[in-house]
């Protein structure tokens, strides 16, 4: 065996059909400087010419007939279920693409219910939140809301005392 | 158009059986071989010749001339005998090393051994045929699909590349190791060289 390109060549060649008078010489003149491949294209060559002998599948003479006899036949069933073939056809044809418009529309459904359910958690969570506030005081504490509200929030620092702790 | 096959099918598409009738002469040897050659029994060979050119007509409207004829046909033949192959292996009720239900020590099938010990030289021939065929069916589908696409004139090892859907590379890498797997088990007929001589 030799991964010489000439030797492959030639032999890829006889693998499929017979070498033509050119390549046997070029053949011949490779093996005469390559004895030690002699031994491979012997056995190359027996198995091409075994591969070559075998004999034909035998076809009955009256083959083309058939054939002719059953695409009548085939053309003639056609055309008595009509109606069948038809809803076949129409079912092959649509069936991929309802299934998929099926799926399509599920995928859908499913993303719209997993966004409703978790907008309404966060509702729930929300209301809960706002239960969890304390209770408003009494409405009489509220009369003086206002008033409390005008009183600035940050009184002015005790001057006096921060003299006294300098 | 190069091809006169493509020709035929452009008439084939217009519904001409004469065109049709043309192909199939032409074609039904080669496809036989294939199929013989794949499923190894010569009627489902026929049966399933006989179905590649009602393909053949049935899809003749899906057919693009740009693609060589042979390459289409033989593309059909690939995938009806791929298809009959794992039919088969579906539907094997029994090998012939199944058991015998009642003769438990005995196998199901016994067939007569037709091997003699020196065969006459006459029928020399037909033993070795019979013997390369045998190691043919025993090789991987997708290698002896390979070898025996390879003996078609009709295809180029790019158009059994395209038969097959593989590079070409892979299928010369097929076809090599189909040949190293014959030469293995032909090895002592094609070292007395009884096969050599004029082809």
């Amino acid at each position: 065996m030799t991964n010489d390109p000439i030797y492959n060549h030639l032999r890829e060649v006889s693998w499929r059909q017979k070498l033509t008078n050119a390549e046997e010489v070029e053949l011949r003149t490779w093996l005469a400087t390559h004895p030690e491949v002699q031994a491979d294209w012997q056995t190359e060559s027996g198995l091409n010419a075994g591969l070559s002998r075998l004999p034909d599948a035998p076809v009955p003479s009256n083959f083309t007939a058939r054939v002719l006899q059953a695409v009548e036949r085939e053309a003639v069933a056609e055309l008595s279920q009509p109606q069948g073939n038809w809803l076949t056809w129409l079912w092959l044809r649509w069936l991929p693409r309802t299934v998929f418009a099926a799926m399509a529309v599920g995928v859908g459904l499913l993303s719209f219910h997993q966004v409703q359910s978790t907008h309404r958690k966060k509702m729930i969570e929300s209301v809960a939140a706002v239960s969890a506030v304390s209770s408003l005081p009494s409405p009489e504490i509220l009369g003086d809301f206002d008033a409390i509200r005008a009183l600035n929030p940050n009184p002015a620092p005790d001057e006096q005392l921060l003299a006294v702790l300098r | 158009m190069d091809d006169p096959d493509a020709a035929l099918m452009l008439l084939v598409k217009q519904g001409d059986t004469s065109a049709f009738a043309e192909l199939v002469d032409k074609y039904k040897q080669p496809v036989m071989n294939v199929a013989y050659r794949m499923l190894h029994d010569t009627m489902e060979a026929e049966d399933l010749a006989q179905a590649v050119f009602v393909q053949v007509f049935k899809s003749a409207n899906r057919y693009q001339v740009s693609s060589k004829f042979s390459t289409w046909l033989f593309t059909i033949a690939r995938n009806l005998c791929l298809n009959e192959i794992r039919r088969r292996s579906r539907h094997r009720t029994d090998s012939i090393e199944t058991p015998h239900p009642e003769l438990e020590d005995q196998p199901l099938h016994q067939f007569e051994d037709k091997q003699t010990a020196s065969p006459p030289e006459s029928l020399l021939h037909s033993e070795l045929e019979a013997k390369i065929d045998e190691a043919l069916a025993e090789l991987p589908e997708n290698q002896r699909l390979a070898i025996v696409l390879c003996r078609q004139d009709e295809l180029s090892y790019e158009e059994i590349a395209g038969v097959m859907d593989c590079s070409v590379s892979a299928i010369k890498s097929l076809i090599h190791r189909g040949r190293e797997t014959l030469k293995q088990t032909l090895k002592p007929y094609l070292q007395s060289g009884a096969w050599r001589g004029p082809e």
